[in-house]
């Protein structure tokens, strides 16, 4: 059975597959790479965080540690950690 | 409503294949050139390099030769021991124009580089065929403002590193437009591209620079080129008011004002602040 941060790295790659049109980026970057060193442009970070609040139900604050936004596993155990 | 569509497309991505061109010994500036005709010059800030104006210029490639460039010690241009002076950057641009043969120039400068723009129309008038002062970094009465906003902004990069300085600036810097339009997602996604645009040295320096700079109203009255002063009326720095005066200072200098837009208004409103630039370059061009 997958654990729940799993399965939110899991959808976190399939937002990034709709977001850039396939699996090119995706099946590169590994879950603790460092999205921006892996290529990943500002722009389609929001458009990442967008997606995020719309999949996962939550609003994202101006606090958020940059650490945070780093990596696909970073962001899943945000996510998890809100969900308490 | 702005749509901010062009933050979408923004590419802060340099392009490799471009030469670089000296200017002095141990300088080479990163410049890019789009389009052709008259020739409009863009002046950078120590946070905006070469590719933040990419996508807010495309009106005016149309119509114009549209030229950006790093400054010597920021961006891809090359480093030096010691920050230079306006002066010194006055130098490399003049040498830069030389050698894309160009005469002379319209100037677009934006915040701290609106000095340099100025600075250069006193230093080289001859190459300067009109100014564009985009949210200046003086007011009619000097820059005591600035100094102090410059200083606050030091002082948080030095305990609280890029990333402060980042929210520090944001909410003054952008309009409460645009910071509500994009939201969270946008205020943190973007803190990942200012980290990226400079190192903290780099932003230490030209800080440092900057509060050295000085203006007052008898400098403005040599200015012998058109000058056009632009600002959104959300500008933290300087009021509708205060740019009028501004304006009005110069010999021959107008004002226009871009409503809820902020200190670097063409983010808020891409097209009305090209539209402002063309007007004012087709209206100095037809006394010729």
């Amino acid at each position: 059975m997958p654990d729940a941060a799993s399965e939110v790295r899991q959808s976190i790659r399939e937002l990034l597959r709709e977001q850039q049109g396939g699996d090119r980026f995706v099946s590169t970057v590994s879950d603790t790479e460092s999205l921006r060193q892996a290529g990943m442009s500002s722009n389609a970070l929001v458009a990442l965080l967008v997606a995020m609040e719309d999949a996962f139900d939550f609003e994202w604050d101006d606090d958020v540690h940059p650490e945070v936004l780093r990596s696909i596993e970073s962001l899943a155990d945000h996510v998890v950690a809100l969900r308490g | 409503m702005a749509s901010y569509e062009e933050l979408s497309r923004l590419d802060m991505t340099y392009h490799d294949d471009v030469p670089r061109i000296p200017t002095r010994e141990g300088v080479e500036l990163y410049y890019e050139s789009r389009g052709e005709g008259t020739d409009i010059t863009l002046l950078n800030t120590f946070f905006l390099p070469v590719p933040a104006w990419r996508v807010y210029t495309g009106e005016l490639e149309q119509h114009y030769r549209v030229l950006s460039f790093d400054l010597c010690n920021h961006g891809h241009s090359s480093k030096v021991e010691e920050e230079p002076t306006w002066e010194e950057h006055a130098a490399d641009l003049i040498a830069l124009l030389d050698a894309l043969e160009i005469e002379s120039t319209y100037l677009v400068g934006l915040s701290t580089s609106t000095v340099f723009a100025r600075d250069v129309a006193l230093r080289y008038p001859e190459r300067v065929k009109g100014l564009v002062l985009t949210g200046p970094a003086f007011g009619p009465r000097g820059m005591r403002r600035q100094r102090q906003i410059q200083r606050a902004w030091l002082r948080t990069l030095e305990s609280h590193g890029l990333e402060g300085l980042y929210e520090h600036l944001y909410p003054e810097v952008f309009s409460a437009e645009m910071n509500e339009a994009i939201g969270a997602p946008g205020f943190l996604g973007f803190r990942e591209s200012f980290s990226a645009l400079a190192t903290v040295e780099e932003m230490t320096n030209g800080l440092k620079r900057a509060m050295q700079d000085k203006s007052n109203p008898e400098m403005l009255a040599r200015v012998q080129a058109p000058t056009l002063v632009v600002v959104g009326d959300d500008d933290f720095l300087l009021s509708p008011t205060g740019a009028r005066e501004l304006a009005a200072l110069f010999p021959d200098g107008s004002c226009e004002i871009i409503p809820k837009a902020g200190h670097i208004p063409f983010i808020d409103d891409p097209e009305g602040f090209q539209s402002i630039v063309r007007k004012f370059v087709e209206e100095v061009e037809s006394r010729a």
